[in-house]
């Protein structure tokens, strides 16, 4: 922990850069600060500041490389793995006032932005040219482009697009120690190594991007969504594997089970969903108005021949808009349920999702726990979200071996233990679970090229024990000391 | 069908690999990594001398149909890729230039691509995970076997694309895609003049037309071709999708132009048409000067019939091909790709030019040449991968 005489000394310098309001440094107003989308975490930063201008961000990150003080840059914090979470002498950077779309460049299709842009006003701001910003996280409403890349976000229509990683083209990164560097190239083919696609994804330790230029995609021609609703949610897995073999793209294809269903039901986002159905798959096909009438026909048979009771085809844009604020807010709806939630963002082998979600329906009866199952079905990527009380010591027990029982299940299937959502804090404890000391390694030895002094976002997504060079970071050594004795 | 074997064990070929690997550093002799052997003409002035082959290391080690993903080791030949998804009605969307028998490894360590790349990207949107073999020895894995993930740094990016210079392959796991139920590709007589050819390009902008690839091909190669089109340039359109979705963009290039139906096999012959000694470079520039990028290609390519000029025309790149047989060509492209006011990436060039060729950003005193070299100290100490062969890294 940084003394308070110091601490007050940096938080002054730190106005110098920012001006006075662009510092917090009281308990109470750092307590917004203190977690992210996943409430079960809290730690407490040292500071918090927020620059108004690119400038401004260069100046603070050089005056924290200057006093060694770690640092963890923060977009909106809608992040759902306490990724963004900063303790003791840690400083965050809070990038949302960093929100200027620059230029959209219709003709190439690219727009720069800051990083603390919000990923719909993007789409907003593109959909004067006919285009839109095809990644789009359910927090897409919040979410600033910045998180999305150091978190390789996702989200329902990645399944046909693709994920952050496909669509950034360049970035202008501030290194931890200061130095500003350009990854990748807007203007034609990148040369060398892929330093874009290893930064994108790294979690904000690898630097601050200052400046994001993404891809923008056509809007397409003609978009269906199609609800089918199904009394199990083994026959919703098996229309959802009969679509991926189709051949089909789908834009999207999310599943919702029972629990989750009746949630929104219930809340101010209802949706229409039928609230008897045990499991619902909202399919969205898009692309060009012509042949698309056959490719609805082949899924509707495709779900039917699956076993689902009713497939209904939105009729509208008010429609299709109402199914899909239904799926977007179920995370919301389901703080009805219970004050705590955990979420869990595994991905699965698309023909094992019978099974693995069976298994995970017995693990929640073994330990009477409740799960509802919100996810992006087509592409394998499990959100099982467990809903309890934190203040319940039996029930939190019981929730947390359940979360490691259903961890086990997707990577024994041969999956992953995050699809978009990022290893952060939350899922530290997993890696090796997927990966051998070496490839643990080789993580590491990637990073300390970014960040030889492990200042930016210390302690996230590589355990620290993996890392067999951790003693040649003085800086990172003495902070570990610090921690253990904590 | 599913093929399928465990992951956990370290296969024999990856053993090998890591056998020779510690040799090499052990005896300090660097190693030329080597899969179908195809590129190894290609002139580049790596200092290993012992060769690395992967040619050993193949077959396919995993393929689900249902999960349209596929696991081989690297040095399966792309053909055979092909064959045994092609039975499942799939494939996997990555045609680099070359032989078809170019291994998968080769293809994912050198980034190559194809004309599909309009639709599909390039591998680093196709590679889901890694085996690979670090310059010290160390057997690793990255990403995984499922289409979606984020768990970790991601090495699969890094190593993707990185000429063996940090970590030799040995096996990869890819998406793969359903095969159209329809495809059929035709080829659009074009006006070369820039003004002509911008015209024409943004029509096919802004028009409903969602080719899987859309490639402009010289006169000279049209004809090799076998293209109908008069001695005048072309363009080479890949249609694919229902028979609804296939009929209409056809349709829609009618009111283009006067389509007329490409010959069979024109996307095997476009990647093999490479002449055995060859220089070849790439000038790309955003998408919207493709007319400029395409007259300085062209220009490049000056008026010899043994030269041929090819542009992915969505993506802003124009690949020029000469044969070094005629004296005096390969340093034409050297000088052109010198005045040119975009990004040019060498493929092939004799030997004795390559010096000349070197760009600052990827090896000079910029930051992101620092960094290269540092993760290049890192992954390969002992400067056993490949050395050389990007630069004085």
């Amino acid at each position: 922990m940084v003394h308070s005489v110091n601490r007050d000394r940096l938080a002054a310098d730190l106005r110098d850069i920012v001006g006075e309001r662009g510092v917090l440094a009281r308990p109470s107003e750092l307590l917004t600060y203190s977690s992210d989308g996943l409430p079960t975490y809290h730690k407490k930063p040292a500071l918090a500041v927020f620059p108004h201008t690119r400038d401004q961000l260069v100046r603070t990150v050089r005056r924290l490389a200057a006093e060694g003080i770690p640092f963890v840059a923060r977009g909106a914090g809608t992040g759902l793995s306490a990724g963004a979470l900063a303790e003791g002498d840690a400083v965050v950077i809070g990038l949302n006032r960093l929100k200027q779309i620059i230029s959209i460049d219709p003709v190439n299709r690219l727009a720069l932005v800051e990083p603390g842009a919000v990923n719909v006003s993007l789409t907003r701001a593109a959909s004067a040219y006919g285009l839109h910003y095809a990644p789009d996280p359910s927090s897409q409403t919040a979410c600033t482009i910045g998180g999305n890349v150091a978190e390789n976000s996702g989200g329902p229509h990645c399944l046909k697009y693709g994920v952050t990683l496909n669509h950034v083209v360049a970035l202008t990164v501030i290194l931890p120690s200061g130095e500003i560097v350009k990854l990748g190239n807007a203007e034609g083919e990148s040369t060398g190594y892929d330093l874009l696609g290893a930064f994108i994804g790294s979690e904000g330790c690898f630097g601050i991007a200052m400046d994001v230029t993404v891809r923008l995609t056509r809007n397409p021609e003609a978009v269906r969504t199609l609800l089918a609703d199904f009394t199990s949610i083994e026959d919703g897995a098996r229309a959802t594997s009969a679509i991926i073999a189709s051949g089909i793209v789908p834009a999207a294809i999310e599943m919702m089970d029972g629990p989750t269903i009746r949630a929104v039901e219930a809340s101010i986002y209802a949706a229409g969903y039928p609230a008897d159905a045990d499991a619902v798959l909202l399919i969205e096909l898009d692309g060009l108005a012509a042949g698309m009438d056959a490719d609805v026909a082949l899924v509707e048979r495709l779900c039917m021949e699956a076993g689902a009771r009713t497939v209904r085809v939105a009729r509208d844009e008010a429609e299709r808009a109402r199914l899909w604020q239904g799926r977007k807010k179920a995370f919301g709806a389901m703080g009805r349920i219970a004050p705590d939630l955990v979420v869990q963002d595994a991905v699965i082998p698309r023909t094992k999702l019978p099974d693995v979600l069976r298994t995970i329906h017995e693990i929640a009866e073994r330990e009477g726990i409740q799960v509802c199952n919100v996810f992006h079905a087509g592409d394998g990527n499990l959100h099982p979200n467990i809903s309890f009380d934190s203040r319940n010591a039996d029930q939190s027990a019981r929730v947390h071996r359940a979360m490691r029982a259903i961890m086990r299940a997707c990577v024994e299937a041969g999956g992953t233990i995050t699809g978009e959502h990022g290893v952060g804090l939350d899922k530290l404890e997993y890696m090796p679970l997927i990966f051998s000391d070496a490839s643990l390694d080789a993580q590491c030895r990637l990073r300390d090229v970014f960040d030889p002094d492990r200042r930016a976002n210390p302690g996230k997504v590589v355990p620290i024990h993996s890392c067999r060079e951790w003693s040649l970071a003085p800086a990172a050594r003495d902070r570990t000391r610090q921690e253990a004795t904590a | 069908m599913t093929l399928s074997t465990s992951s956990a064990h370290i296969s024999p070929s990856t053993a090998a690999v890591e056998d020779a690997i510690r040799a090499a550093a052990d005896r300090r002799e660097p190693l030329r990594i080597e899969g179908a052997g195809n590129w190894l003409d290609a002139g580049w002035p790596v200092t290993g001398t012992t060769p690395l082959s992967l040619a050993d290391a193949t077959g396919i080690v995993e393929y689900t149909p249902g999960d349209l993903t596929l696991t081989a080791r690297a040095g399966t030949p792309l053909d055979e890729i092909a064959r045994v998804t092609a039975a499942e009605r799939q494939w996997l969307a990555l045609d680099p230039f070359g032989p078809p028998t170019s291994t998968l490894g080769a293809t994912i360590a050198t980034a190559s691509v194809g004309p599909l790349a309009h639709a599909f990207g390039t591998p680093r949107d196709n590679v889901l995970g890694l085996e690979a073999v670090t310059g010290d020895a160390e057997v690793v894995r990255t990403g995984g076997r499922v289409v979606k993930n984020v768990a970790g740094f991601d090495l699969t990016r890094l190593f993707t694309g990185s000429w063996g210079t940090l970590a030799v392959i040995t096996e990869a796991t890819v998406r793969l895609r359903a095969l159209p139920e329809v495809e059929e590709s035709w080829a659009l007589i074009v006006d070369e003049s820039p003004e002509e050819l911008d015209a024409l390009l943004t029509r096919l902008r802004f028009a409903p037309l969602e080719p899987l690839a859309l490639e402009l091909v010289s006169p000279s190669l049209a004809s090799h071709l076998g293209v109908e089109s008069g001695r005048v340039a072309a363009l080479l359109v890949r249609l694919g999708g229902n028979e609804g979705s296939v009929r209409s963009q056809r349709e829609l290039l009618r009111t283009l132009s006067r389509p007329v139906a490409a010959p069979h096999g024109v996307w095997h012959a476009l990647r093999e048409c490479e002449p055995e000694r060859a220089a070849v470079a790439r000038f790309s520039a955003p998408p919207s000067r493709m007319a400029h990028t395409w007259s300085a290609a062209r220009n490049a390519s000056g008026a010899s019939t043994q030269t041929f000029v090819h542009a992915s025309v969505g993506r802003g790149i124009a690949r020029c091909i000469l044969s070094v047989a005629e004296s005096g060509a390969a340093e034409r492209l050297v000088d052109a790709a010198a005045r040119f006011d975009g990004t040019v990436i060498f493929e092939r060039l004799p030997a004795d030019l390559w010096p000349r060729t070197r760009s600052e950003s990827a090896t000079g005193e910029s930051g992101t040449g620092r960094l290269a070299r540092g993760i290049r100290s890192r992954f390969d100490p002992m400067n056993v991968l490949n050395p050389g062969i990007l630069g004085e890294l």
